[in-house]
């Protein structure tokens, strides 16, 4: 096994060194693409479950941001395994299901362990370029960690399919941080499920979690709460009014989208009625909104 | 106070006939004139990003601006949340600021200006408009909603819509008569491709004490620090910009979609010859090739890679649109066509409320020229897009980077 890493190791030290001001500026595509290719068969020693295999010395050569001199060559760890698994995740997107979904569940499979955090993190970056709905239950159990909880959700979203149930389940256990990451969340990925918690959270006590929580409600296009952002608009003050006035602009026009008038029409008027002054630039875009997207 | 002045302000300028009316009675020094601004034309203005750009990007608004805050995150020794902050929320928060000139690295350009469209602020704000396509599709929609003025910072479409050559062509692109473009603008250099690459092997460092570094990295990921990835060279991280693609991108090609009449679509298939590109790290790249719907070609070489110094885009030779490419009854028609109307520069706008020349429509397509030319460098294969969703087609992992997720609590 470690003559095997060692292999690994070697192969990957073929890919680019940066020059003497850091960049790949002397990089050859014919090379970069053999080794990752190389890579993706196994390596040198070619073996039943080679791919997995070489994925997996990858993986274990990756280093803190800033460490990995434990290594000879130390570029190979600092450097060239992030950007031999990056190139990897690109290259498996393109028509190779089957090497994709076997790339992202061998990341997916190292997340929550022991692995240092800022190495876990840069595996969900990857998952991110190419991981699908086979990865989402693994990201999920992230988004109550503190520290990956941000890339986590990055990840998610981008995903998409099965991140708005991964989120909702995670709401009531987060705290901090990672409660407001998902109230966010929640409102990018239009989870109607949600929507009675995003209610509850438009009266946080966090500002932030506040006007998050409103975006969402604006973002879904809630008809339900038309008089909870009109009167979260009207009662602050500052940034929070600016954001709580714009998430009811956002809800009229989501709900002209959707068709009910009455409901966007209520938002129009009550703004038209009660916006002077400063604020004179609101009622005008109460009084000609823009035409519903798509035209409906 | 403020309210009163600010309204009279607005209606000032919209009733410039009233204004003409009373220039019998009113003092000189209340309507200007000669060494003499008067009140109507005095605007509170806002410097959001003060690093190397700031002070040209706020006097390039071409408007009497008083400089009443000035914003950056690298502030915080000095902040006193009057005049100096760190925190844009709170400069948009005042009431007395009309006009704000955004100078921050691009990963803020567009939150930062729709915040201040949604703070009732005119905006003129530094190229690159974004730092990818979803973006600039939010900045317009927010244009349009809060009715206020946006103008990108870079004016080349001002010069070149007012040449006699330019202007034929745009009118006959524009006439909708040509219904095969064979024409190819290459743009050969100036893309500071190296110079603007980003660094693969930085170490953290301590974050200076005088920078809010979770302010910086804002919308991107909270990366460790280092002082490469700040303070004009945060350029070659896709963090915060897209490499001097992106950079000068916007610079070549905004008045070359203006003379070829593109500020209401994107190029539908794009390719790329490049290296594969670093996670973090904007690097080389030989060639960008960008078809419009009609045919019509763009296309980016280096000259910097894989042989500095030398071209590697072989494909196509550069070729015009001329007259000759349309029937004789066509060209007739195109000698009819009125010229196009004047571009509206910033202050003009501000003043008259009309549309600026590099509104947020027109600058969201130049920027989508970048942004899809620098997808297509970091997805290694061609892309076809569709310039009306706003998406990739067929491809999900491209289309990821077409629209990218946000650091909370930051979103479009």
């Amino acid at each position: 096994m470690a003559k095997k890493r060692q292999d690994i190791a070697t192969l990957v030290n073929k890919l680019p060194d940066p020059d003497e001001h850091g960049l790949l500026s002397v990089i050859d595509k014919e090379v970069v693409e053999n080794v990752i290719d190389e890579l993706r068969r196994g390596g040198p020693v070619r073996q039943a479950q080679g791919q997995l295999r070489s994925l997996r010395a990858l993986i274990d050569m990756l280093a803190v941001p800033g460490e990995g001199e434990d290594f000879n060559p130390p570029d190979v760890r600092r450097i060239k395994a992030r950007y031999a698994i990056h190139v990897w995740a690109v290259k498996v997107c393109q028509n190779a299901e089957k090497d994709r979904r076997l790339f992202a569940t061998t990341l997916a499979s190292q997340l929550g362990g022991d692995r240092p955090k800022p190495v876990q993190e840069f595996l969900i970056q990857q998952l991110q370029v190419a991981g699908h709905q086979e990865v989402v239950p693994a990201l999920g159990k992230l988004l109550c960690d503190d520290e990956l909880c941000d890339a986590a959700a990055m990840a998610l979203v981008a995903i998409g399919t099965g991140a708005a149930e991964q989120l909702r389940a995670a709401l009531p256990k987060a705290k901090g941080r990672c409660r407001l990451i998902i109230l966010q969340n929640l409102g990018v990925v239009r989870d109607h499920g949600a929507i009675d918690a995003l209610r509850e959270a438009a009266h946080d006590q966090d500002r932030e979690n506040r006007v998050a929580a409103i975006w969402a409600l604006a973002n879904i296009g809630d008809s339900q709460s038309v008089d909870l952002l009109l009167e979260a608009a009207d009662k602050s003050q500052g940034w929070e009014r600016i954001k709580a006035t714009k998430a009811c602009l956002l809800l009229a026009e989501n709900l002209m989208t959707a068709g009910k008038k009455t409901e966007a029409k209520k938002i129009y008027s009550h703004l038209a009625d009660t916006r002077t002054g400063h604020e004179q630039y609101i009622r005008e875009a109460a009084e000609s909104p823009p035409p519903p997207k798509g035209g409906g | 106070m403020q309210k009163s002045k600010r309204i009279s302000r607005r209606q000032m300028l919209k009733c410039s006939a009233k204004a003409v009316a009373a220039f019998t009675i009113v003092p000189r020094h209340v309507l200007g004139g000669a060494g003499h601004t008067p009140p109507s034309e005095t605007f509170g203005g806002a410097l959001i990003g003060c690093g190397g750009r700031g002070n040209g990007t706020f006097n390039d608004m071409g408007l009497n601006a008083r400089k009443l805050a000035i914003c950056d995150v690298k502030f915080l020794d000095k902040e006193d949340n009057q005049t100096v902050y760190t925190d844009y929320r709170r400069v948009l928060e005042r009431k007395d600021i009309d006009v704000v000139a955004i100078a921050t690295p691009p990963h803020w350009h567009a939150l930062i200006s729709i915040a201040a469209m949604e703070a009732g602020k005119d905006v003129l704000c530094e190229k690159p408009m974004t730092r990818f396509i979803a973006e600039g599709r939010a900045v317009a929609e927010a244009e349009k909603r809060y009715k206020r003025i946006f103008q990108v910072g870079t004016f080349g479409r001002f010069d070149v819509s007012r040449n006699p050559q330019n202007i034929l062509t745009h009118k006959i692109m524009k006439s909708g008569l040509l219904k095969e473009c064979k024409a190819v603008h290459i743009k050969r250099g100036g893309l500071k491709v190296k110079e603007w690459s980003g660094m693969v092997n930085v170490k953290p460092q301590p974050i200076p004490t005088y920078l809010d570094w979770d302010m910086y990295c804002g919308p991107a990921p909270l990366r460790p620090f280092h002082p490469h990835r700040f303070g004009g060279s945060h350029r070659g991280y896709w963090d915060y910009e897209g490499g001097g693609l992106a950079d000068m991108g916007q610079h070549h090609f905004d008045p070359i979609q203006w003379i070829f009449a593109k500020d209401d679509t994107s190029p539908v298939e794009v390719e790329a010859y490049a290296p594969p590109a670093h996670p973090e790290a904007c690097g080389m790249w030989g060639w960008v090739e960008l078809k419009y719907a009609d045919g019509l070609t763009f296309v980016m070489d280096s000259t910097e890679w894989p042989v500095p110094g030398k071209p590697s885009y072989d494909r196509k030779e550069p070729r015009d649109v001329s007259l000759s490419d349309l029937s004789e009854q066509d060209q007739e028609k195109i000698k009819q066509m009125p010229d196009p109307e004047p571009l509206v520069n910033f202050a003009e706008a501000v003043k008259t409320r009309k549309r600026a020349g590099g509104n947020a429509d027109a600058a969201h397509r130049s920027a989508t020229i970048l942004h899809l030319a620098n997808i297509a460098i970091r997805v290694g294969r061609k892309i076809k897009y569709d310039p009306v969703k706003d998406q990739i087609i067929g491809d999900e992992e491209a289309n990821r980077l077409v629209n990218q997720p946000m650091r909370a609590p930051w979103h479009l």
